[in-house]
């Protein structure tokens, strides 16, 4: 018997996909510079049928590519050669809501969104807001330890999450909740990609809906000013639901996309968002506004749909890059918020030297940059080149004390970048904590930690914290 | 026991060891960690601080409240050492757990997380070793995410009661702790 005919008798009818044709839409994920297809697709409907596709992988020793709705954008649901695709697509439903408690109980394949809609009549939604909620999944979230517009304020996945069930490889089920007494195991499995179980099960936090959002529009002739307006907002106690920043390429792309009335003048644009009950947000709206004094542009939002067109620029800013360059790759470094515009002028400086356009967006509040670095694929080498700017873009967060990913993970995108961020030792630990749940190495492997022997033959050495390259800098 | 080097050094010799943080405490078999302290680094505008295992609640919160910040987790008992509400904290606590760094029962200096809000390179060990009650490893430094002290308030009530947890969940755990802690130097 082989494993794929296995799969086919042990399942129900039109849940086991093979062949080229078939598992071509799972070939990758959001990240579709890297393609490969799978050996089969499972799509199965309930905790049991998860259970046999395991069972019977274990047994032939395949490896397991969990996968939620595909849109994550570091290869970390991307089919393994010889791999068997396990999608939960299929695990929709909301097992239960509890509006005191504020909390739901839901299947791993209910989508982040469907989660807001299925509470708001509650009064409550879901916080963390990836931009593609209204696609990805929950479990898809919970593996990737998913971000937002609004971590600043509430949080990444992990503080959002109460407790969550999930199979071992060999189907064992372990549940993890906050309430647990011991080590922060279900933090471990937050983000953890795919790599040490299935999460079959997700009970997450619902937040009460703010009274009133405001958002506030700023524009800078240079984007160390708008940088600075950012710390000065937060030293003074301000915690911004959103404070999102753009560079001139990303602003005039976004104008000539969604037209929300950017200024084009603008070097940097900043949009600040103050959500709460009203008194509270006029009082930071006015605090806000009197520490952007160096802003050559400031607009309130007035209304619900003047605050939404503000935000639609900033939301499409991906497609709008889309729009202007063949393709583009977005990476997603974090670093300490004192250095954006450092970082800014040096992610500049490569654009020149590999020729590359690059439009920045981002996250400024929490330091997460999404540089969306504008190639053509279809020209010979020319990825290979974007790639080794982003690698570089990232090496320059690590050395100013930052990360190499902020809210998209590792996948297969970063390995190199992660001998970047850590060292030998450190990476080891990586492997045992995958070993002591998975010892064959059958769920999603090779992705997330690179092996020791990758990192040897780049021969990079990673900064160590506290040893930060530039002590003659200006702390600002 | 004030530098790395020395605490590294005790761990090496490989004897049992119980981490405490306590000034009168200064015998065979126990690692005070009380010397230990200070903060490493402080940036008000990056809402985050980095600090060293002994440092004494009641002076980070001498230190935040200079720039109306506070630390946003429960803490009835300032007397005691950051290292000490990491060992023995949850969830409430760890997330606000940015990055650690610890030495481990072989005595290897290691560093997990960072120094920046949205870090999701490698697993969280971070927040993993929260509640490790100093039997994985021993923590040197924590860095923590702080917060304004008006909206810090809101995330300073005290968290629930623990439920025991599974067999199956344990053993998870003893692996966990063989990994950190391959000798079993820290009781």
């Amino acid at each position: 018997m082989s494993l794929t005919s296995e799969l086919i008798r042990n399942l129900p009818k039109g849940l086991v996909m093979v062949g080229s044709e078939a598992t071509r839409p799972f070939e990758c994920d959001g990240l579709s510079a890297y393609k490969q297809k799978p050996l089969a697709v499972v799509l199965p409907s309930n905790l049991e049928q998860i259970k046999k596709v395991l069972e019977i992988c274990q047994h032939f020793k395949t490896p397991v590519v969990t996968r939620g709705a595909g849109t994550g954008l570091s290869g970390g649901a991307m089919p393994l050669e010889g791999s068997v695709v396990l999608g939960l697509s299929k695990l929709t439903r909301i097992i239960s809501i509890d509006k005191e408690r504020q909390v739901a109980v839901v299947e791993p394949g209910v989508r982040n969104l469907a989660i807001s809609e299925a509470v708001d009549q509650f009064g409550l939604y879901y916080a963390p807001d990836p931009s593609s909620q209204i696609a990805c999944t929950i479990g898809g979230n919970v593996a990737e330890n998913a971000g937002g517009v609004h971590c600043l304020k509430y949080g990444l996945t992990v503080q959002n999450v109460e407790a969550i069930k999930m199979l071992t490889i060999d189907g064992k089920e372990l549940s993890f909740s906050r309430q647990d007494d011991g080590i922060g195991m279900l933090a471990l499995m937050n983000g953890s990609e795919g790599l040490l179980g299935v999460i079959t099960e997700v009970t997450v936090k619902l937040t009460s809906k703010p009274k009133i959002a405001r958002l506030v529009m700023a524009g800078f002739s240079s984007v160390s000013d708008g940088a600075h307006a950012v710390a000065e907002i937060i030293k003074h106690g301000v915690i911004p639901a959103g404070l999102e920043m753009m560079d001139k390429l990303a602003i005039e792309a976004s104008e000539s996309f969604a037209k929300p009335g950017y200024p084009l003048d603008a070097e940097a644009l900043l949009l600040c968002e103050l959500d709460g009950v009203e008194d509270e947000v006029e009082e930071e709206l006015k605090q806000v506004v009197d520490l952007l004094s160096a802003a050559t542009t400031v607009k309130i939002s007035e209304t619900e749909s003047e605050r939404l067109l503000l935000w639609k620029g900033r939301k499409s800013a991906f497609p709008a890059v889309g729009r202007i360059s063949a393709d583009y790759y977005c990476m997603d470094g974090t670093v300490p918020k004192r250095y954006l515009a450092l970082v800014l002028e040096k992610i500049n400086s490569l654009s020149k030297y590999y020729n590359l356009r690059i439009a920045n967006v981002f996250h400024a509040g929490d330091g997460n940059l999404h540089p969306l670095i504008m190639y053509d694929a279809g020209v010979d080498g020319e990825l290979e080149k974007t790639e080794n700017c982003g690698n570089d873009i990232l090496k320059f967060c690590v050395e100013v004390g930052g990360t190499i990913t902020g809210e998209h993970g590792v996948g297969v995108e970063k390995l190199d970048a992660m001998c970047i961020q850590y060292g030998e030792d450190e990476l080891k630990v990586f492997h045992q904590i995958k070993a002591a749940f998975d010892p064959d190495s059958l769920l999603n492997p090779g992705k997330a930690v690179p092996s020791l022997h990758r990192c040897a033959e780049l021969g990079r050495l990673h900064v160590h914290n506290g040893e930060l390259p530039f002590p003659e800098l200006e702390r600002f | 026991m004030n530098t790395i080097e020395r605490l590294q050094q005790k761990i090496k010799q490989g004897d049992k060891l119980q981490i405490v943080c306590n000034d009168s405490v200064d015998k065979q078999g126990f690692l005070n960690m009380s010397a230990y302290c200070g903060v490493v680094e402080y940036y008000p505008e990056e809402l985050v601080i980095t600090l060293k295992a002994g440092t004494k609640i009641k002076e980070i919160v001498a230190i935040l409240s200079e720039n109306n910040q506070a630390l946003p987790f429960y803490c009835q008992n300032q007397e005691k050492s950051i290292g000490g509400i990491y060992a023995t904290s949850g969830p409430e606590f760890s997330d606000n757990v940015l990055g650690v760094q610890i030495i481990n029962g072989e005595g290897k200096l290691l560093n997990f997380g960072g120094q920046v809000i949205k870090n999701v390179a490698g697993y969280d060990v971070s927040r993993l070793l929260v509640g490790s009650k100093g039997h994985l490893a021993l923590v040197t430094e924590v860095s923590l995410k702080i917060l304004p002290q008006r909206t810090a308030e809101r995330y300073q009530t005290e968290p629930k009661p623990k439920n025991k947890v599974s067999s199956l969940h344990l053993d998870f755990e003893k692996k966990l702790k063989q990994i950190f802690d391959p000798l079993g130097v820290f009781i």
